[in-house]
Protein backbone atom coordinates (compact mmCIF):
# COMPACT_ATOMS: atom_id res chain seq x y z
CA UNK A 1 0.00 0.00 0.00
CA UNK A 2 1.30 3.45 -0.95
CA UNK A 3 1.41 6.17 1.69
CA UNK A 4 1.44 9.92 1.29
CA UNK A 5 3.55 10.95 4.22
CA UNK A 6 6.08 13.45 5.57
CA UNK A 7 9.63 12.35 6.34
CA UNK A 8 12.36 14.32 8.05
CA UNK A 9 15.64 15.15 6.34
CA UNK A 10 18.56 13.76 8.36
CA UNK A 11 21.35 14.38 5.88
CA UNK A 12 21.71 16.10 2.56
CA UNK A 13 25.18 16.22 1.08
CA UNK A 14 27.23 16.03 -2.07
CA UNK A 15 29.14 12.77 -2.59
CA UNK A 16 31.03 13.76 -5.69
CA UNK A 17 30.60 15.97 -8.78
CA UNK A 18 26.84 16.07 -9.49
CA UNK A 19 25.87 13.22 -7.16
CA UNK A 20 24.12 13.84 -3.85
CA UNK A 21 22.92 11.73 -0.96
CA UNK A 22 19.67 12.40 0.85
CA UNK A 23 18.89 10.57 4.07
CA UNK A 24 15.32 10.75 5.30
CA UNK A 25 13.66 9.44 8.45
CA UNK A 26 10.43 7.76 7.39
CA UNK A 27 9.82 4.44 9.17
CA UNK A 28 6.56 3.43 7.41
CA UNK A 29 8.12 3.57 3.94
CA UNK A 30 11.53 2.28 5.07
CA UNK A 31 9.80 -0.76 6.52
CA UNK A 32 7.99 -1.83 3.36
CA UNK A 33 9.91 -0.62 0.29
CA UNK A 34 11.49 -3.35 -1.85
CA UNK A 35 14.46 -3.15 -4.23
CA UNK A 36 13.42 -1.50 -7.49
CA UNK A 37 10.41 0.27 -6.02
CA UNK A 38 10.44 4.05 -5.88
CA UNK A 39 9.02 7.07 -4.11
CA UNK A 40 7.61 10.34 -5.46
CA UNK A 41 9.21 13.24 -3.66
CA UNK A 42 7.70 16.70 -3.40
CA UNK A 43 10.60 19.04 -3.97
CA UNK A 44 8.79 22.37 -3.58
CA UNK A 45 5.75 23.79 -1.83
CA UNK A 46 5.32 26.23 -4.70
CA UNK A 47 4.18 25.55 -8.25
CA UNK A 48 7.59 25.40 -9.86
CA UNK A 49 8.64 22.65 -10.12
CA UNK A 50 5.04 21.51 -10.08
CA UNK A 51 5.29 17.74 -10.26
CA UNK A 52 6.85 15.38 -7.76
CA UNK A 53 10.07 13.65 -8.75
CA UNK A 54 10.54 9.86 -8.82
CA UNK A 55 13.52 8.28 -7.02
CA UNK A 56 14.44 4.68 -6.52
CA UNK A 57 15.70 3.96 -3.06
CA UNK A 58 19.40 3.35 -2.52
CA UNK A 59 19.17 1.93 1.00
CA UNK A 60 16.33 1.41 3.43
CA UNK A 61 16.45 0.22 7.01
CA UNK A 62 13.36 -1.40 8.48
CA UNK A 63 12.41 -1.23 12.16
CA UNK A 64 14.12 -4.55 12.86
CA UNK A 65 17.39 -3.72 11.14
CA UNK A 66 20.54 -4.78 12.99
CA UNK A 67 21.99 -1.26 12.77
CA UNK A 68 19.78 0.27 15.43
CA UNK A 69 20.73 3.87 14.72
CA UNK A 70 19.71 3.46 11.06
CA UNK A 71 16.22 2.07 11.69
CA UNK A 72 13.53 3.89 9.73
CA UNK A 73 16.03 5.58 7.45
CA UNK A 74 15.73 5.88 3.66
CA UNK A 75 18.67 6.85 1.48
CA UNK A 76 18.34 8.39 -1.94
CA UNK A 77 21.38 8.82 -4.16
CA UNK A 78 20.59 11.21 -6.98
CA UNK A 79 22.21 13.20 -9.73
CA UNK A 80 21.57 16.92 -9.99
CA UNK A 81 20.16 17.28 -13.50
CA UNK A 82 17.45 19.95 -13.45
CA UNK A 83 15.48 22.37 -11.33
CA UNK A 84 13.83 19.61 -9.28
CA UNK A 85 17.08 18.03 -8.15
CA UNK A 86 18.62 21.50 -7.79
CA UNK A 87 15.91 22.26 -5.20
CA UNK A 88 16.71 19.01 -3.43
CA UNK A 89 20.32 19.99 -2.94
CA UNK A 90 18.97 22.88 -0.86
CA UNK A 91 17.21 20.53 1.59
CA UNK A 92 18.41 21.06 5.14
CA UNK A 93 18.66 18.71 8.10
CA UNK A 94 15.45 18.71 10.15
CA UNK A 95 13.11 19.91 7.43
CA UNK A 96 10.02 17.97 6.44
CA UNK A 97 9.76 16.43 3.03
CA UNK A 98 6.57 14.92 1.62
CA UNK A 99 6.69 11.58 -0.19
CA UNK A 100 4.42 9.01 -1.76
CA UNK A 101 5.57 5.41 -1.67
CA UNK A 102 6.42 2.63 -1.98
CA UNK A 103 5.44 2.69 -5.66
CA UNK A 104 5.86 0.36 -8.62
CA UNK A 105 6.46 -3.38 -8.83
CA UNK A 106 10.15 -3.63 -7.91
CA UNK A 107 12.53 -6.41 -8.94
CA UNK A 108 11.47 -10.04 -8.63
CA UNK A 109 14.07 -12.25 -7.03
CA UNK A 110 15.12 -15.21 -9.21
CA UNK A 111 13.05 -18.37 -8.85
CA UNK A 112 14.38 -21.06 -6.57
CA UNK A 113 16.67 -22.91 -6.76
CA UNK A 114 18.69 -19.73 -7.12
CA UNK A 115 20.69 -19.32 -10.32
CA UNK A 116 24.37 -19.88 -9.81
CA UNK A 117 25.28 -16.50 -11.24
CA UNK A 118 23.52 -13.19 -11.32
CA UNK A 119 24.62 -10.34 -13.58
CA UNK A 120 23.90 -6.76 -12.58
CA UNK A 121 24.44 -4.08 -15.19
CA UNK A 122 23.94 -0.41 -14.45
CA UNK A 123 24.68 2.83 -16.25
CA UNK A 124 25.21 6.12 -14.44
CA UNK A 125 22.86 6.70 -11.56
CA UNK A 126 20.92 3.58 -12.63
CA UNK A 127 23.32 1.39 -10.65
CA UNK A 128 21.84 2.84 -7.45
CA UNK A 129 18.64 0.78 -7.68
CA UNK A 130 20.71 -2.40 -8.18
CA UNK A 131 22.56 -1.93 -4.89
CA UNK A 132 19.65 -2.89 -2.57
CA UNK A 133 18.84 -5.73 -4.98
CA UNK A 134 22.40 -7.07 -4.57
CA UNK A 135 21.91 -7.01 -0.79
CA UNK A 136 18.64 -8.93 -1.16
CA UNK A 137 20.26 -11.56 -3.38
CA UNK A 138 22.36 -12.65 -0.41
CA UNK A 139 25.17 -15.05 -1.05
CA UNK A 140 24.66 -15.47 -4.79
CA UNK A 141 27.76 -14.98 -6.94
CA UNK A 142 27.34 -11.56 -8.55
CA UNK A 143 28.91 -10.17 -11.69
CA UNK A 144 28.49 -6.42 -11.52
CA UNK A 145 28.97 -4.16 -14.53
CA UNK A 146 29.13 -0.46 -13.70
CA UNK A 147 29.31 2.14 -16.43
CA UNK A 148 29.53 5.91 -16.67
CA UNK A 149 30.85 8.71 -18.81
CA UNK A 150 33.83 9.44 -16.52
CA UNK A 151 35.21 8.09 -13.24
CA UNK A 152 32.98 10.59 -11.43
CA UNK A 153 29.94 8.74 -12.75
CA UNK A 154 30.95 5.39 -11.26
CA UNK A 155 28.79 4.85 -8.20
CA UNK A 156 28.25 2.23 -5.50
CA UNK A 157 31.42 0.28 -6.24
CA UNK A 158 32.23 -0.09 -2.51
CA UNK A 159 28.73 -1.46 -1.78
CA UNK A 160 29.22 -4.30 -4.24
CA UNK A 161 32.78 -4.98 -3.03
CA UNK A 162 31.35 -6.00 0.34
CA UNK A 163 29.37 -8.77 -1.34
CA UNK A 164 30.33 -11.95 -3.12
CA UNK A 165 30.94 -10.13 -6.38
CA UNK A 166 33.20 -9.66 -9.36
CA UNK A 167 33.16 -6.05 -10.49
CA UNK A 168 33.70 -4.68 -13.99
CA UNK A 169 33.97 -0.97 -14.59
CA UNK A 170 33.67 0.93 -17.85
CA UNK A 171 34.04 4.64 -18.51
CA UNK A 172 33.48 6.23 -21.89
CA UNK A 173 36.56 8.44 -21.51
CA UNK A 174 38.70 5.65 -20.10
CA UNK A 175 39.38 7.52 -16.85
CA UNK A 176 38.61 4.36 -14.89
CA UNK A 177 38.57 0.71 -15.93
CA UNK A 178 37.61 -0.37 -19.43
CA UNK A 179 37.41 2.41 -22.04
CA UNK A 180 34.02 2.28 -23.71
CA UNK A 181 30.40 1.76 -22.78
CA UNK A 182 29.28 -0.71 -20.16
CA UNK A 183 27.58 -2.66 -22.95
CA UNK A 184 30.90 -2.94 -24.84
CA UNK A 185 32.48 -4.21 -21.65
CA UNK A 186 29.71 -6.71 -21.06
CA UNK A 187 30.01 -8.03 -24.63
CA UNK A 188 33.76 -8.45 -24.20
CA UNK A 189 33.08 -10.64 -21.17
CA UNK A 190 30.07 -12.45 -22.55
CA UNK A 191 31.79 -15.73 -23.17
CA UNK A 192 32.21 -16.03 -19.40
CA UNK A 193 28.48 -16.36 -19.17
CA UNK A 194 27.72 -18.99 -21.78
CA UNK A 195 24.08 -18.20 -22.20
CA UNK A 196 22.33 -20.69 -20.04
CA UNK A 197 19.34 -20.58 -17.75
CA UNK A 198 21.48 -20.51 -14.64
CA UNK A 199 22.27 -16.90 -15.48
CA UNK A 200 19.93 -14.20 -14.38
CA UNK A 201 20.34 -10.57 -15.27
CA UNK A 202 19.16 -7.24 -13.89
CA UNK A 203 19.74 -3.86 -15.41
CA UNK A 204 18.98 -0.20 -14.84
CA UNK A 205 20.15 2.84 -16.71
CA UNK A 206 19.33 5.33 -19.43
CA UNK A 207 16.83 4.22 -22.11
CA UNK A 208 19.58 4.34 -24.76
CA UNK A 209 21.68 1.90 -22.74
CA UNK A 210 18.80 -0.52 -22.24
CA UNK A 211 17.93 -0.29 -25.91
CA UNK A 212 21.52 -1.18 -26.78
CA UNK A 213 21.47 -4.02 -24.28
CA UNK A 214 18.26 -5.40 -25.73
CA UNK A 215 19.66 -5.17 -29.25
CA UNK A 216 23.10 -6.65 -28.69
CA UNK A 217 22.41 -9.35 -26.16
CA UNK A 218 20.69 -12.41 -27.45
CA UNK A 219 18.48 -13.49 -24.66
CA UNK A 220 18.79 -17.18 -25.29
CA UNK A 221 18.67 -18.52 -21.80
CA UNK A 222 18.90 -15.05 -20.28
CA UNK A 223 16.11 -13.41 -18.44
CA UNK A 224 16.80 -9.73 -17.95
CA UNK A 225 14.71 -7.57 -15.67
CA UNK A 226 15.23 -3.93 -16.50
CA UNK A 227 14.17 -0.94 -14.45
CA UNK A 228 13.07 1.93 -16.68
CA UNK A 229 13.28 5.66 -16.20
CA UNK A 230 10.72 7.91 -17.89
CA UNK A 231 9.13 11.27 -17.18
CA UNK A 232 6.35 10.75 -14.70
CA UNK A 233 3.23 12.68 -13.84
CA UNK A 234 1.73 11.15 -10.71
CA UNK A 235 3.77 7.99 -10.10
CA UNK A 236 0.77 5.97 -8.92
CA UNK A 237 -0.99 5.02 -12.12
CA UNK A 238 -3.57 7.76 -12.57
CA UNK A 239 -2.33 9.91 -15.45
CA UNK A 240 -0.89 7.44 -17.99
CA UNK A 241 1.88 9.94 -18.78
CA UNK A 242 4.88 7.65 -18.20
CA UNK A 243 4.07 4.81 -20.58
CA UNK A 244 6.48 2.61 -22.51
CA UNK A 245 5.61 0.49 -25.55
CA UNK A 246 5.48 -3.26 -24.92
CA UNK A 247 4.70 -6.38 -26.92
CA UNK A 248 1.32 -6.70 -25.17
CA UNK A 249 -1.18 -6.74 -28.04
CA UNK A 250 -4.11 -5.47 -25.97
CA UNK A 251 -2.47 -2.62 -24.06
CA UNK A 252 0.80 -1.85 -25.87
CA UNK A 253 1.47 1.30 -23.85
CA UNK A 254 1.99 0.31 -20.22
CA UNK A 255 2.68 2.52 -17.24
CA UNK A 256 6.27 2.59 -16.02
CA UNK A 257 4.97 3.67 -12.60
CA UNK A 258 2.44 0.87 -12.17
CA UNK A 259 3.13 -2.14 -14.41
CA UNK A 260 6.83 -1.17 -14.01
CA UNK A 261 9.29 0.31 -13.42
CA UNK A 262 10.75 -3.19 -13.78
CA UNK A 263 9.93 -4.95 -17.04
CA UNK A 264 11.25 -8.03 -18.72
CA UNK A 265 13.65 -6.41 -21.19
CA UNK A 266 12.39 -8.70 -23.95
CA UNK A 267 8.87 -7.29 -23.55
CA UNK A 268 9.81 -3.72 -24.43
CA UNK A 269 9.34 -2.44 -27.96
CA UNK A 270 12.08 0.07 -28.79
CA UNK A 271 11.24 2.89 -31.15
CA UNK B 1 -25.45 37.35 19.99
CA UNK B 2 -25.27 36.04 16.42
CA UNK B 3 -25.67 32.30 16.16
CA UNK B 4 -22.48 30.67 14.85
CA UNK B 5 -22.65 28.32 11.87
CA UNK B 6 -21.41 24.81 12.61
CA UNK B 7 -22.27 22.60 9.72
CA UNK B 8 -22.89 24.52 6.54
CA UNK B 9 -24.83 22.71 3.83
CA UNK B 10 -22.34 22.02 1.05
CA UNK B 11 -24.78 20.29 -1.29
CA UNK B 12 -25.43 21.50 -4.80
CA UNK B 13 -27.61 20.28 -7.64
CA UNK B 14 -26.43 19.56 -11.18
CA UNK B 15 -29.32 18.34 -13.34
CA UNK B 16 -30.81 15.39 -11.48
CA UNK B 17 -27.69 14.86 -9.40
CA UNK B 18 -27.55 16.14 -5.86
CA UNK B 19 -23.89 16.38 -4.94
CA UNK B 20 -23.12 16.27 -1.20
CA UNK B 21 -20.40 18.83 -1.85
CA UNK B 22 -19.29 20.75 -4.94
CA UNK B 23 -15.96 18.95 -5.39
CA UNK B 24 -15.64 16.56 -8.31
CA UNK B 25 -12.41 14.96 -9.51
CA UNK B 26 -11.75 15.55 -13.20
CA UNK B 27 -11.56 13.01 -15.97
CA UNK B 28 -8.07 11.93 -16.98
CA UNK B 29 -6.52 12.88 -13.66
CA UNK B 30 -8.17 10.31 -11.42
CA UNK B 31 -7.56 7.09 -13.34
CA UNK B 32 -10.41 4.68 -12.63
CA UNK B 33 -10.71 5.66 -8.99
CA UNK B 34 -8.89 2.72 -7.46
CA UNK B 35 -5.49 4.40 -8.00
CA UNK B 36 -6.49 6.78 -5.17
CA UNK B 37 -7.93 4.36 -2.63
CA UNK B 38 -4.67 4.21 -0.64
CA UNK B 39 -4.81 7.94 0.01
CA UNK B 40 -8.34 8.71 1.25
CA UNK B 41 -11.93 7.52 1.43
CA UNK B 42 -13.34 8.21 -2.03
CA UNK B 43 -16.87 8.41 -0.61
CA UNK B 44 -16.06 11.86 0.71
CA UNK B 45 -15.89 13.40 -2.77
CA UNK B 46 -18.90 15.11 -4.33
CA UNK B 47 -18.37 13.13 -7.50
CA UNK B 48 -15.85 11.12 -9.49
CA UNK B 49 -15.28 11.33 -13.23
CA UNK B 50 -13.00 8.49 -14.40
CA UNK B 51 -10.84 8.54 -17.50
CA UNK B 52 -12.77 9.24 -20.72
CA UNK B 53 -14.34 6.28 -22.48
CA UNK B 54 -14.82 5.65 -26.20
CA UNK B 55 -16.86 2.97 -27.95
CA UNK B 56 -13.74 1.03 -28.96
CA UNK B 57 -10.47 0.72 -27.02
CA UNK B 58 -7.81 3.35 -27.78
CA UNK B 59 -4.07 2.67 -27.42
CA UNK B 60 -3.17 6.34 -26.92
CA UNK B 61 -0.30 8.46 -28.19
CA UNK B 62 3.38 7.52 -28.43
CA UNK B 63 5.57 8.76 -25.56
CA UNK B 64 6.80 11.14 -24.32
CA UNK B 65 3.30 12.01 -23.21
CA UNK B 66 4.00 14.47 -20.46
CA UNK B 67 6.22 17.51 -19.99
CA UNK B 68 6.39 19.93 -17.11
CA UNK B 69 6.33 23.64 -17.91
CA UNK B 70 6.53 26.56 -15.48
CA UNK B 71 3.44 26.19 -13.28
CA UNK B 72 1.86 23.75 -15.68
CA UNK B 73 1.85 20.35 -17.33
CA UNK B 74 1.69 19.57 -21.02
CA UNK B 75 0.14 16.22 -21.81
CA UNK B 76 -0.75 14.22 -24.87
CA UNK B 77 -2.03 10.94 -23.46
CA UNK B 78 -4.21 10.49 -26.51
CA UNK B 79 -7.34 9.38 -24.64
CA UNK B 80 -5.97 5.89 -24.03
CA UNK B 81 -8.82 3.80 -22.61
CA UNK B 82 -10.10 0.22 -22.62
CA UNK B 83 -13.30 1.03 -24.56
CA UNK B 84 -16.91 0.74 -23.45
CA UNK B 85 -17.13 -3.04 -23.07
CA UNK B 86 -13.98 -3.60 -21.03
CA UNK B 87 -14.73 -0.51 -18.96
CA UNK B 88 -18.10 -1.92 -17.93
CA UNK B 89 -16.61 -5.38 -17.37
CA UNK B 90 -13.31 -4.50 -15.62
CA UNK B 91 -13.48 -0.95 -14.23
CA UNK B 92 -17.10 -0.24 -13.36
CA UNK B 93 -17.50 -3.00 -10.71
CA UNK B 94 -15.00 -1.17 -8.49
CA UNK B 95 -17.47 1.70 -8.12
CA UNK B 96 -20.24 -0.57 -6.78
CA UNK B 97 -18.94 -0.02 -3.25
CA UNK B 98 -18.23 3.68 -3.65
CA UNK B 99 -20.98 5.86 -2.30
CA UNK B 100 -20.52 8.99 -4.33
CA UNK B 101 -21.77 10.06 -7.72
CA UNK B 102 -20.10 8.44 -10.68
CA UNK B 103 -20.14 10.62 -13.78
CA UNK B 104 -18.88 9.05 -17.00
CA UNK B 105 -16.78 11.12 -19.36
CA UNK B 106 -17.16 9.90 -22.93
CA UNK B 107 -16.31 10.92 -26.48
CA UNK B 108 -16.53 9.78 -30.09
CA UNK B 109 -15.14 10.40 -33.52
CA UNK B 110 -18.56 10.72 -35.13
CA UNK B 111 -21.98 11.89 -33.94
CA UNK B 112 -23.19 8.30 -34.18
CA UNK B 113 -20.47 7.11 -31.80
CA UNK B 114 -21.51 9.75 -29.27
CA UNK B 115 -25.20 8.81 -29.42
CA UNK B 116 -24.47 5.08 -29.34
CA UNK B 117 -22.28 5.44 -26.24
CA UNK B 118 -24.84 7.66 -24.52
CA UNK B 119 -27.50 5.03 -25.17
CA UNK B 120 -25.22 2.23 -23.89
CA UNK B 121 -24.49 4.03 -20.61
CA UNK B 122 -28.14 4.92 -20.13
CA UNK B 123 -29.00 1.41 -19.03
CA UNK B 124 -25.95 0.77 -16.85
CA UNK B 125 -26.68 0.81 -13.11
CA UNK B 126 -24.46 2.89 -10.81
CA UNK B 127 -23.98 5.80 -13.19
CA UNK B 128 -25.36 9.20 -12.12
CA UNK B 129 -24.56 11.25 -15.17
CA UNK B 130 -22.54 11.75 -18.33
CA UNK B 131 -19.96 14.32 -19.23
CA UNK B 132 -19.38 14.56 -22.96
CA UNK B 133 -15.95 15.64 -24.15
CA UNK B 134 -16.43 17.69 -27.30
CA UNK B 135 -12.77 18.67 -27.68
CA UNK B 136 -11.90 15.71 -29.88
CA UNK B 137 -11.57 15.76 -33.65
CA UNK B 138 -14.61 15.16 -35.82
CA UNK B 139 -13.40 12.67 -38.42
CA UNK B 140 -16.37 13.44 -40.65
CA UNK B 141 -15.40 17.10 -40.79
CA UNK B 142 -11.68 16.89 -41.55
CA UNK B 143 -10.65 16.47 -37.94
CA UNK B 144 -11.89 19.85 -36.73
CA UNK B 145 -12.88 19.63 -33.08
CA UNK B 146 -16.61 19.12 -32.48
CA UNK B 147 -16.54 21.75 -29.82
CA UNK B 148 -15.32 24.63 -31.93
CA UNK B 149 -18.48 25.52 -33.85
CA UNK B 150 -21.78 26.49 -32.16
CA UNK B 151 -24.03 24.86 -34.77
CA UNK B 152 -22.23 21.54 -34.60
CA UNK B 153 -22.26 21.61 -30.81
CA UNK B 154 -26.01 22.26 -30.84
CA UNK B 155 -26.68 19.35 -33.21
CA UNK B 156 -24.38 16.96 -31.36
CA UNK B 157 -25.75 17.79 -27.91
CA UNK B 158 -29.35 17.55 -29.13
CA UNK B 159 -28.68 14.11 -30.62
CA UNK B 160 -27.02 12.88 -27.42
CA UNK B 161 -29.81 14.42 -25.33
CA UNK B 162 -32.33 12.27 -27.19
CA UNK B 163 -30.23 9.16 -26.50
CA UNK B 164 -30.07 9.35 -22.72
CA UNK B 165 -32.11 10.28 -19.69
CA UNK B 166 -29.01 10.65 -17.53
CA UNK B 167 -27.89 14.08 -16.40
CA UNK B 168 -25.86 15.43 -19.31
CA UNK B 169 -22.86 17.70 -18.79
CA UNK B 170 -21.02 19.12 -21.80
CA UNK B 171 -17.30 19.71 -21.25
CA UNK B 172 -16.12 22.73 -23.20
CA UNK B 173 -12.82 23.37 -24.91
CA UNK B 174 -11.12 26.72 -24.33
CA UNK B 175 -9.60 26.53 -27.82
CA UNK B 176 -12.47 28.46 -29.40
CA UNK B 177 -13.17 32.05 -30.42
CA UNK B 178 -16.12 32.59 -28.12
CA UNK B 179 -16.70 30.03 -25.40
CA UNK B 180 -19.97 31.67 -24.28
CA UNK B 181 -21.64 31.05 -27.64
CA UNK B 182 -20.53 27.39 -27.50
CA UNK B 183 -21.98 27.12 -24.00
CA UNK B 184 -25.28 28.60 -25.17
CA UNK B 185 -25.43 26.10 -28.03
CA UNK B 186 -24.94 23.27 -25.55
CA UNK B 187 -27.72 24.70 -23.38
CA UNK B 188 -30.07 25.00 -26.35
CA UNK B 189 -29.19 21.46 -27.36
CA UNK B 190 -30.49 20.24 -24.02
CA UNK B 191 -27.42 20.00 -21.77
CA UNK B 192 -28.16 19.96 -18.03
CA UNK B 193 -24.85 21.67 -17.28
CA UNK B 194 -21.57 22.72 -18.86
CA UNK B 195 -18.13 22.03 -17.42
CA UNK B 196 -15.14 24.10 -18.38
CA UNK B 197 -12.35 24.30 -19.22
CA UNK B 198 -10.54 21.44 -20.90
CA UNK B 199 -6.82 21.97 -21.56
CA UNK B 200 -5.28 24.62 -23.80
CA UNK B 201 -3.57 23.36 -26.95
CA UNK B 202 0.12 23.98 -26.38
CA UNK B 203 3.64 22.75 -27.13
CA UNK B 204 7.28 22.87 -26.04
CA UNK B 205 10.55 22.43 -27.93
CA UNK B 206 13.82 21.03 -26.67
CA UNK B 207 16.40 23.44 -28.07
CA UNK B 208 19.24 20.91 -27.78
CA UNK B 209 17.63 18.12 -29.79
CA UNK B 210 15.48 20.63 -31.72
CA UNK B 211 12.58 18.23 -31.27
CA UNK B 212 9.19 18.57 -29.62
CA UNK B 213 9.05 17.59 -25.95
CA UNK B 214 5.89 15.55 -26.64
CA UNK B 215 5.74 12.56 -28.97
CA UNK B 216 2.52 14.00 -30.40
CA UNK B 217 4.14 17.49 -30.71
CA UNK B 218 0.96 19.27 -29.56
CA UNK B 219 -0.61 18.57 -26.19
CA UNK B 220 -2.89 20.18 -23.66
CA UNK B 221 -1.71 22.61 -20.99
CA UNK B 222 -3.16 22.33 -17.49
CA UNK B 223 -2.21 23.36 -13.97
CA UNK B 224 -2.01 26.62 -12.02
CA UNK B 225 -0.59 28.47 -15.05
CA UNK B 226 -4.02 28.40 -16.75
CA UNK B 227 -6.18 29.31 -13.75
CA UNK B 228 -6.71 33.02 -14.44
CA UNK B 229 -7.87 32.32 -18.01
CA UNK B 230 -10.11 29.49 -16.84
CA UNK B 231 -11.65 31.75 -14.22
CA UNK B 232 -12.38 34.45 -16.78
CA UNK B 233 -14.06 31.90 -19.07
CA UNK B 234 -16.16 30.45 -16.25
CA UNK B 235 -17.30 33.96 -15.32
CA UNK B 236 -18.27 34.77 -18.91
CA UNK B 237 -20.10 31.47 -19.41
CA UNK B 238 -21.92 31.81 -16.07
CA UNK B 239 -23.40 35.08 -17.27
CA UNK B 240 -24.34 33.62 -20.65
CA UNK B 241 -26.26 30.47 -19.62
CA UNK B 242 -28.96 29.56 -17.11
CA UNK B 243 -27.87 25.94 -16.58
CA UNK B 244 -25.28 25.16 -13.87
CA UNK B 245 -21.64 25.71 -14.70
CA UNK B 246 -18.92 23.41 -13.38
CA UNK B 247 -15.62 25.27 -13.17
CA UNK B 248 -12.14 23.87 -13.53
CA UNK B 249 -8.66 24.83 -14.67
CA UNK B 250 -5.65 24.92 -12.39
CA UNK B 251 -7.48 24.57 -9.07
CA UNK B 252 -4.80 23.63 -6.55
CA UNK B 253 -6.43 24.64 -3.24
CA UNK B 254 -9.71 25.72 -1.64
CA UNK B 255 -9.10 29.42 -2.31
CA UNK B 256 -8.90 28.71 -6.05
CA UNK B 257 -12.13 26.71 -5.91
CA UNK B 258 -13.91 29.53 -4.04
CA UNK B 259 -12.89 32.01 -6.75
CA UNK B 260 -14.59 29.81 -9.35
CA UNK B 261 -17.71 29.49 -7.19
CA UNK B 262 -17.84 33.24 -6.61
CA UNK B 263 -17.85 33.93 -10.36
CA UNK B 264 -20.72 31.52 -10.87
CA UNK B 265 -19.60 27.88 -10.77
CA UNK B 266 -22.10 25.61 -9.01
CA UNK B 267 -19.44 22.93 -8.63
CA UNK B 268 -15.78 22.62 -9.42
CA UNK B 269 -13.42 19.93 -10.67
CA UNK B 270 -9.94 19.14 -9.46
CA UNK B 271 -7.61 17.97 -12.22
CA UNK B 272 -3.84 18.32 -12.32
CA UNK B 273 -3.62 18.88 -8.56
CA UNK B 274 -4.73 15.26 -7.97
CA UNK B 275 -1.49 14.08 -9.56
CA UNK B 276 0.66 16.09 -7.17
CA UNK B 277 -1.35 15.92 -3.97
CA UNK B 278 -3.79 13.01 -4.24
CA UNK B 279 -5.78 14.40 -1.27
CA UNK B 280 -6.44 17.79 -2.89
CA UNK B 281 -10.16 17.07 -3.30
CA UNK B 282 -10.60 16.42 0.43
CA UNK B 283 -8.57 19.50 1.38
CA UNK B 284 -10.67 21.67 -0.95
CA UNK B 285 -13.91 20.37 0.61
CA UNK B 286 -12.59 21.19 4.09
CA UNK B 287 -11.41 24.62 2.92
CA UNK B 288 -14.75 25.53 1.40
CA UNK B 289 -16.49 24.46 4.60
CA UNK B 290 -14.16 26.63 6.69
CA UNK B 291 -14.73 29.58 4.39
CA UNK B 292 -18.50 29.25 4.71
CA UNK B 293 -18.25 29.12 8.49
CA UNK B 294 -15.94 32.12 8.64
CA UNK B 295 -18.19 34.10 6.34
CA UNK B 296 -21.34 32.98 8.14
CA UNK B 297 -22.90 31.47 5.04
CA UNK B 298 -25.24 28.58 5.89
CA UNK B 299 -25.55 27.09 2.43
CA UNK B 300 -22.95 26.62 -0.28
CA UNK B 301 -25.70 27.48 -2.82
CA UNK B 302 -25.63 31.06 -1.56
CA UNK B 303 -21.97 31.44 -2.42
CA UNK B 304 -22.50 30.71 -6.10
CA UNK B 305 -22.07 33.85 -8.22
CA UNK B 306 -21.68 36.25 -5.28
CA UNK B 307 -19.12 38.15 -7.30
CA UNK B 308 -20.74 41.13 -8.99
CA UNK B 309 -18.85 43.58 -11.12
Amino acid sequence: MALEIDGIVLRSERIKSLYFLLEIYCPPIAATIKPGQFIMLKVSDRYDPLLRRPFSVYKSYSGGHREKNKRGHLLILYKKVGKGTQKMTEFRRGQKVNMIGPLGNGFSLPPLPSPTNVILLGGGVGIVSLSPLADALGATQLFVFIGGKTRDDILCEEDFRKLNSTIFIATEDGSLGFKGTVIDLFLSQKRRFKCNPSHYMYSCGPIEMLKELARTVEFKGFICQASLETRMGCGFGACWGCVVKTIDPGTPYQRVCKEGPVFNLGHIVWE
Amino acid sequence: MVKPIRNPDLSVRIGNIKLKNPVIVASGTFGFGEEYEDFFNLNRLGGIIPKGISLKPMVGNPPPRIFETEGGILNSIGLQNPGYQDFVKDKLPYFKNIKTHLIINFFGNTQKEYTELARCFDGVPGISGLEMNISCPNVERGGMAFGSEPKIVYRLVRAVRKSTKLTLIVKLSPNVTDISSIAKSAEEGGADAVSLINTFKAMAINIHSKKAELGNVIGGLSGPAIKPIALRMVWEVSQAVKIPVIGMGGIMKAEDAIEFILVGASAIQIGTANLINPRTGIEVIQGIKRYLIQNRIQRMQKLIGLFRN
